[in-house]
């Protein structure tokens, strides 16, 4: 479920991590005013991230299937730490897997959070697992709600994964055999993920009870405001994406135009004020689309390219060979 | 079993080469964030069929890597984890996309191999780059630039923190795992009626430990704070590193410098 940069565009990415940012200030923010926490929950929330840091590393069977599968942690923090620490929690071990385990990229790392964090402790955990989960805690019930809550939230986030490769359009995959190949894999993996996340929950709540009616109890999220939250975000993340890639659709084409005033070339002549503006027109309405054109000037230097393109490896490497030459002979002379 | 133990051996060997002493080690953290962040966004800002505009950026992995005397073999791995979806996403691309973009000695070459070759070199960029900067900087150091940046104490707290204890889990975790393997012989990973109170005690323990790690800090003083000695200002030199990094990478970005070297030819 872990995005590389390399599947996201900069507006994609860029818009998310904006929406991401704003959903762990929101979080912080929560947290601080919130009279029932203390500095002792941050240790806590701390060795417990790093738990599931190592508990998504331990695979179990799946039974008749031969295959193994691991838990994935989002539902199982909010449930035992209360929402908003639980983001916190996933997004730190989220920057952690990016920067040292190469888990997800920098750039993706907004939306990893989002998909794996902000969808669980804002949508999967307020609007499934606590109202089914608060009408009195037995076995059945934590059941119930977990695996409900689970499986919303990797469809959610397979949903989420699919909506922002194809926005980035990184794929030419059409988008409903995209979804076709997600959505099930992940119903499938939320299955099994919902039933070992509800066996851990229900193993925790008969040998130390007080810890979920703790996070259960705490009022920090009421219905009402959540729902506010909610649509503010979606709000604001439609209107983000679209400023982003109208910003990314006019930028290029700016810098050209500047290019092109700097070196006299003839890019500028090409393009006529009618051709302007009706190409202004379609890409306000199309959904970023200056980044599938198939005009692309590669065309037509194939191999002309090729024989550049070999030439700036062959640079490149003689640089990396030079400097490891310099550094030996520095270091034989101390 | 061995995917843990994977996982710690990377983890500390990351953090032996992070302990050097070169040039870009030096580097203010901060700066070397900034640079890495643009770096990836003008890698992937590239569309999908570029390919030879992309080539001249391999010598920022070439030149920092051999400057900061970062070993090939870490680099390989994290390439294996990043790699697969992505080659996924553009093995899709060779399918969906068969027009002709060009023919090379006589063989046609589709859009979506051309594409699929592009996102696998993206992929290759953005990873070094992101390994680049975590083993030539200390953990500690990323911390305080996050503190200077007005980031909430809390969430470096947890950042750090977090770090800190990943080795202590992946520990425990491992000890657990041998034990149950050695009472379970001819089982693959662990049954998954027994992953409730695998799990649930693992994760009783961790709540103890850090109920005990609590005590242990509120000892020394703690009070939710995060307590660090002030780095010095980045030095104009860093500046200058700065502006010139970014200079010479959108220049990169916007002249295609294989196509110039072909055209002078």
């Amino acid at each position: 479920m872990h995005m590389a940069d390399a599947l996201l565009s900069p507006p994609v990415g860029l818009a998310i991590a904006v929406v991401t940012i704003g959903a762990i200030a929101y979080s912080v923010n929560k947290i601080k005013k919130d009279e029932s926490f203390d500095e002792k929950k941050i240790p806590i929330m701390a060795v417990s991230g790093a738990f599931i840091f190592a508990a998504q590393m331990i695979n179990f069977t799946i039974p008749g299937t031969g295959s193994s599968g691991h838990i994935g942690g989002g539902i199982l923090l909010a449930a035992l730490l209360g929402p908003f620490p639980a983001l916190l929690t996933m997004a730190a071990v989220l920057i952690i897997q990016c920067l040292f385990f190469a888990d997800g990229g920098l750039l993706a790392l907004g939306a990893n959070i989002f998909n794996m964090g902000v969808i669980v402790s804002f949508i999967s955990y307020p609007l499934i697992f606590k109202p089914i989960a608060s009408k009195g805690l037995s076995p059945k019930r934590i059941t119930l709600a977990t695996i409900a809550a689970v499986v919303t939230g990797l469809q959610l986030g397979a949903f989420s994964v699919v909506l922002e490769t194809m926005a980035s359009d990184i794929t030419e995959l059409p988008f409903h055999v995209f979804l076709l190949l997600m959505q099930p894999i992940h119903l499938a993996i939320g299955l099994t993920e919902g039933v070992v996340t509800a066996a851990v929950l229900c193993f925790i709540y008969s040998m130390r009870p007080e810890i979920m009616e703790g996070a259960l109890t705490n009022k920090s999220i009421e219905s009402k405001s959540l729902k506010k939250v909610i649509i503010a975000l979606v709000i604001f993340t439609i209107l983000l994406a679209a400023g982003f890639s109208l910003f990314a659709s006019s930028f290029p084409d700016g810098l050209e135009w500047a290019i092109g005033n700097i070196t006299g070339g003839s890019e500028i002549e090409k393009s006529g004020t009618v051709y302007n503006i009706s190409e202004k027109i379609q890409e306000m309405f199309a959904f970023m689309p200056d980044y599938s054109l198939k005009t692309n000037p590669e065309q037509g230097t194939s191999l002309a390219g090729i024989i550049g393109g070999t030439l700036t490896l062959m640079l490149a490497g003689i640089t990396g060979v030079v400097i490891n030459v310099m550094k030996k002979k520095k270091v034989a002379k101390r | 079993m061995t995917m843990l133990s994977k996982a710690t051996y990377g983890f500390h060997s990351l953090e032996k080469i992070a302990e050097g002493e070169t040039i870009i080690h030096r580097l203010n953290p901060l700066t070397k964030t900034i640079t890495t962040f643009l770096y990836v966004v003008l890698v992937v800002s590239f569309d999908r069929y570029s390919i030879s505009g992309l080539l001249p950026f391999l010598f920022y992995p070439v030149v920092f890597m051999s400057l900061g005397e970062i070993p090939l073999k870490p680099l390989l791995s994290r390439l294996a984890i990043a790699l697969p979806f992505c080659i996924f996403a553009g093995a899709a691309n060779v399918i969906f996309d068969q027009e002709t973009m060009l023919t090379l000695l006589g063989v046609p070459i589709s859009y979506g191999l051309v594409s699929l070759v592009s996102i696998t070199l993206k992929a290759g960029l953005t990873v070094i780059a992101v390994l680049i900067l975590i083993a030539t900087t200390k953990m500690p150091a990323i911390s305080r630039q996050l503190i200077r940046l007005k980031v909430p104490t809390i969430f470096v707290l947890l950042i750090s923190m977090i770090y800190r204890y990943i080795s202590v889990a992946l520990e425990e975790t491992i000890n657990m795992y041998m034990a149950y393997s050695l009472r379970s012989p001819r089982s693959k990973g662990i049954k998954i009626k027994d992953m409730g109170s695998f799990v649930g005690q693992l994760l009783l323990r961790s709540f103890d430990r850090g109920e005990r790690v609590y005590f242990a800090m509120k000892c020394r003083g703690f009070s939710g704070d995060y307590k660090y000695v002030p780095t010095p200002e980045p030095p104009a030199l860093e500046w200058l590193y700065m502006i010139s990094f970014t200079a010479l990478a959108v220049i990169l970005r916007l002249v295609n410098i294989p196509d110039l070297i072909s055209s002078i030819i």
